[in-house]
């Protein structure tokens, strides 16, 4: 006999979950592993109870399918449920195995089902996050960055970032004191951030344009950017050209 | 139809302009006749003419001012029909002035104009044009005007889509999700199952019911919101609490059907949809005199990502309660606290 799938049901709402629950209970070879009723309680069961594939809704609170996609796509196939039919679209392009329209009867749920065994099967692992930032052009420019540290998720509003700083194959983002760590590149980050409101000043750093204080001469005609909370950044040549034309 | 033969104020009009017309000639022309003479000479004839020149009208028609006649062609067309007007003004002036020296003895207009056959057939001609020119006027003021009452009318019928179109507005998405629910009550629960039913028909029911309406009492409004509400509840649990306060007297108000429906549907899918413990929607109707004020409010998170559907809808409703019931700035949305409220002042009417 086969393994059972082990599936995580992702809903905000009790019915919806229940209707899910009822409907693979008919299938012997599938375990329900976790129930969630929200995109952090979604990103935790992933981290920790590691299971085969996500059963998610898209409208949620806070963080939404795509968000949740975004923080573990890599590691777990999603079948997205929604009653939305205008994300269809997007969700094929983040490599979403299957989008079930509500309401939907149990033969659909169990071609999506045969579906994933196949993803799995495959062991296609698509990466996700080249195509998340395309398919999110249109939420553009990013309004919030989602960070994950393992089970927990934070959501840091633009608004609220300090300044970004690379780090290898991270951005640290600092915002109200805090450093948190991204696995993304900054020019990733760059592209998706308003450019009127964020501006790569260096190399290795990008400052929120509202927390700039003032510009200091230093030694060589280099700059130094000095932030309202007294942090000190450098400043390249081009970086202090992009400041200008924006001050 | 004729613009002024079809109206008989016009007509009087021209008529009586002709009739001044000929005074001056009377009076210009005279050339030591009597008053009297030159009087019954031309009077009678200005009438005759008056008639011969409506006939410009069709000239006109023939070649509206703005298209792309030649010149040559409209002048041509000009200069043949003033002649052949013009000549039947000669022979009709001769004609009369035969008459009158014969019935009435009147030799004057026979003795003076014998002579002057040019001078009257230019006169014949300019009198046509001048004729023409006014039809043209005539023309183009009647143009304008059929223009401005056009416009009005498409506005009108503008007017009239846009608010067709927002009665019939329900989100299909609710649809979709309430049949979810109910889907997933059917087995767990079925009496449930067929509450919902019940509840989806009659609310889908009444919108299209108090949608074809003009006005509708706030009260109905609120019932309807009700049920919409209820069936919300069902999809969120206890995340979707309701607290309402109205007074007796605001519920009789008349507001324009569906005035709440996308407010309250914006605070479910905006509001309450957004936080992961939901919370209430406060809802209140209140009169004070003469102003009906209805508030919504409900929490919602701060840092949530911003959609452009919350604004629009309330561009929606400011443009709705601005046409149709002439009040500006009824709508007014804030923010304060984690608390997103919305009120709209009107005034309070209770009969139509």
């Amino acid at each position: 006999m086969k393994s059972p799938l082990r599936i995580a049901i992702v809903d905000d709402e009790p019915l919806a979950r229940g209707v899910l629950r009822e409907m693979l209970a008919a299938h012997d070879d599938i375990e329900i592993a976790a129930e969630c009723a929200n995109g952090f309680e979604a990103v935790k069961a992933v981290a920790e109870i590691k299971p085969d594939l996500l059963l998610l809704d898209i409208q949620m609170p806070k963080l939404d399918g795509f968000d949740v996609l975004e923080l573990v796509g890599r590691e777990i196939p999603v079948i997205f449920v929604t009653a939305y039919d205008e994300f269809a679209i997007r969700a094929f392009d983040v490599h979403a195995v299957d989008y079930l329209l509500k309401p939907f009867g149990a033969d659909r749920l169990a071609d999506a089902l045969l579906r994933a065994r196949a993803r799995i099967a495959s062991r296609e692992r698509p990466v996700v996050e080249p195509l998340l930032t395309a398919a999110r052009s249109d939420r553009s420019p990013l309004q919030r960055i989602l960070i994950r540290n393992r089970a927990d998720v934070h959501v840091i509003p633009v608004t609220k970032i300090d300044y970004l700083e690379s780090q290898d194959d991270y951005v640290a983002v600092r915002a109200g004191g805090k450093t948190y760590l991204k696995e993304q590149t900054l020019s990733e980050l760059e592209t998706l951030l308003d450019p009127s409101a964020f501006v790569r000043i260096h190399r290795r750093y990008i400052l929120n344009l509202s927390r700039l204080s003032k510009l200091e001469l230093a030694v060589s005609d280099s700059r130094i950017a000095i932030l309202t909370d007294g942090t000190q950044l450098p400043v390249s040549r081009s970086g202090y050209a992009r400041l200008r034309e924006l001050l | 139809m004729h613009p002024i033969l079809g109206d008989r104020q016009r007509l009087l009009v021209y008529l009586v302009a002709w009739q001044l017309l000929g005074l001056l000639l009377t009076m210009g022309l005279r050339q030591g006749a009597s008053w009297v003479e030159a009087a019954a000479f031309f009077l009678p004839l200005c009438a005759i003419y008056a008639f011969v020149c409506l006939s410009a009208w069709y000239l006109c028609r023939a070649f509206p001012m703005n298209t792309a006649t030649s010149i040559w062609n409209v002048l041509l067309a000009y200069a043949a029909s003033a002649a052949v007007a013009s000549l039947l003004w000669v022979v009709s002036a001769m004609g009369w002035a035969m008459t009158l020296k014969l019935a009435l003895d009147i030799d004057g207009p026979t003795r003076l104009y014998q002579e002057q056959l040019l001078l009257l057939f230019v006169l014949g001609v300019l009198l046509f044009w001048l004729a023409a020119a006014c039809q043209y006027m005539l023309m183009a003021f009647q143009a304008s005007r059929d223009a401005e009452t056009r416009a009005i009318e498409l506005d009108l019928l503008a007017r009239e889509a846009e608010l067709r179109a927002l009665r019939a507005q329900i989100d299909p998405h609710f649809i979709y999700n309430s049949l979810h629910s109910i889907s997933a009550l059917t087995a767990s629960d079925p009496a449930a199952a067929r509450r919902m039913c019940l509840l989806l028909a009659d609310f889908l029911r009444e919108t299209l019911r108090l949608g074809s309406s003009a006005r509708i009492t706030l009260g109905s409004e609120l019932a309807l919101a009700e049920r919409f509400l209820a069936i919300e509840q069902v999809r969120l649990g206890a995340r979707l609490q309701v607290a309402q306060e109205t007074d007796p007297q605001a519920i009789e108000c008349l507001v324009p059907p569906l005035l709440l429906q996308p407010l309250v549907e914006n605070a479910v899918v905006h509001g309450i949809g957004q936080l992961i413990e939901g919370g209430t929607i406060r809802l209140a109707a209140m009169r004070d005199g003469q102003t009906l004020t209805i508030t919504l409010d409900n929490p919602c998170d701060p840092d949530r990502a911003r959609t452009r559907g919350v604004g629009l809808g309330l561009e929606l409703l400011r443009k709705r309660l601005t046409t149709q019931c002439g009040v500006y700035d009824a709508v007014r949305a804030s923010e304060e606290a984690g608390r997103f409220r919305v009120e709209v002042r009107m005034p309070a009417v209770t009969t139509p």
